[in-house]
């Protein structure tokens, strides 16, 4: 039996956010890259390869929306699970995130035991 | 006027703004020169922020809680705090301000009952670790000690009323706990 670990780029604009994603993910032994926007998150998408995506809504540059449609209009990313983390609590935004391309929709503070339930589902 | 300087005395009396009180728990934020928000702090620390660019300001008020047990090696609920300081932080963005011109003052966090283990002391220190984790410059502070206070800010033009009060006019100490709806739920499309 082969074991991969499962890599998860973090996209959040909060250094602390970003911080409180890597404690919970990594103890649980995923392999976790972060990025401070979309766009930030764009560019390692371009060189490094990733399992999971998770992202903010609310970032500078290019936000969580944007991200999503830049990943889903290439073939690369078209099926990569992205999780969305954030603290709207819209049915707007969730629609929007969905209508985009998301795989998820979790709601901040996130639970760490429920996200990476979650992770481990999406994962392929 | 700037975030420095402080509220003007009034002595014409007369009522010139619309006073919003800032409970535990909330965060405002405001480009409108008629608001002057409010609040009392005991043990909870308010933290107001003020983009000098766009003059749009905001204010928050929390005492975060001991965390939650399945999250060992913190003081208190630092997933709820971050949480939290991101809502002040995305009210303000949404109103016209850059995160990168975001300054902060800090008020609060006494430790006014002394059966409550210096719970003003980690709240105020979550609250000066955030600042500097996410680059915020902490231009006052005015933290920790024995006594009440209350806070006047005006977020357009980001003056700020400061005030020690009696403790009896603290709102009780509750410590903040996540609310009950939002428990990091997971929906798959």
């Amino acid at each position: 039996m082969t074991t991969t670990t499962t890599r998860i780029l973090t996209v959040d604009d909060s250094p602390s956010m970003r911080a409180l994603l890597n404690h919970a993910l990594s103890g649980h032994g995923f392999d976790v890259s972060q990025a401070e926007d979309g766009m930030a998150a764009l560019d390692w998408l371009a060189m490094n390869e990733v399992d999971v995506v998770i992202t903010d809504i609310n970032m500078p540059r290019l936000d969580g929306f944007g991200l999503i449609e830049r990943l889903r209009e290439g073939s690369r990313h078209r099926d990569r699970p992205i999780l969305v983390l954030t603290t709207e609590s819209s049915d707007e935004k969730k629609a929007r995130a969905r209508a985009a391309g998301a795989t998820g929709w979790i709601v901040k503070p996130f639970d760490p035991e429920k996200l990476v339930a979650a992770v481990r589902r999406v994962a392929h | 006027m700037s975030f420095e300087s402080p509220i003007p005395p009034n002595p014409s009396g007369a009522p010139p703004l619309e006073r919003v009180t800032v409970m535990q728990g909330q965060a405002l934020a405001s480009a409108n020169a008629s608001i002057e928000y409010s609040t009392v702090l005991g043990s909870c620390v308010a933290t107001c922020l003020f983009d000098p660019q766009s003059k749009v300001g905001g204010m928050n008020h929390f005492l975060l809680s001991e965390p939650p047990a399945n999250l060992p090696g913190t003081q208190v609920d630092e997933h709820y705090g971050v949480y939290l300081m991101e809502l002040l932080v995305n009210q303000m963005l949404s109103r016209g301000a850059r995160k990168s011109n975001l300054k902060a003052h800090l008020y609060g966090g006494a430790n006014v009952n002394r059966n409550m283990m210096k719970i003003g002391t980690m709240n105020a220190e979550f609250a000066r670790e955030f600042l500097r984790r996410e680059g915020i410059a902490l231009m006052r502070e005015d933290l920790g000690g024995t006594s009440a206070r209350r806070v006047d800010f005006r977020p357009a033009s980001g003056q700020v009323r400061l005030r020690t009060v009696e403790d009896r006019f603290a709102p009780p100490v509750q410590p903040t706990l996540r609310p009950a709806l939002s428990t990091g739920d997971v929906e798959l499309f």
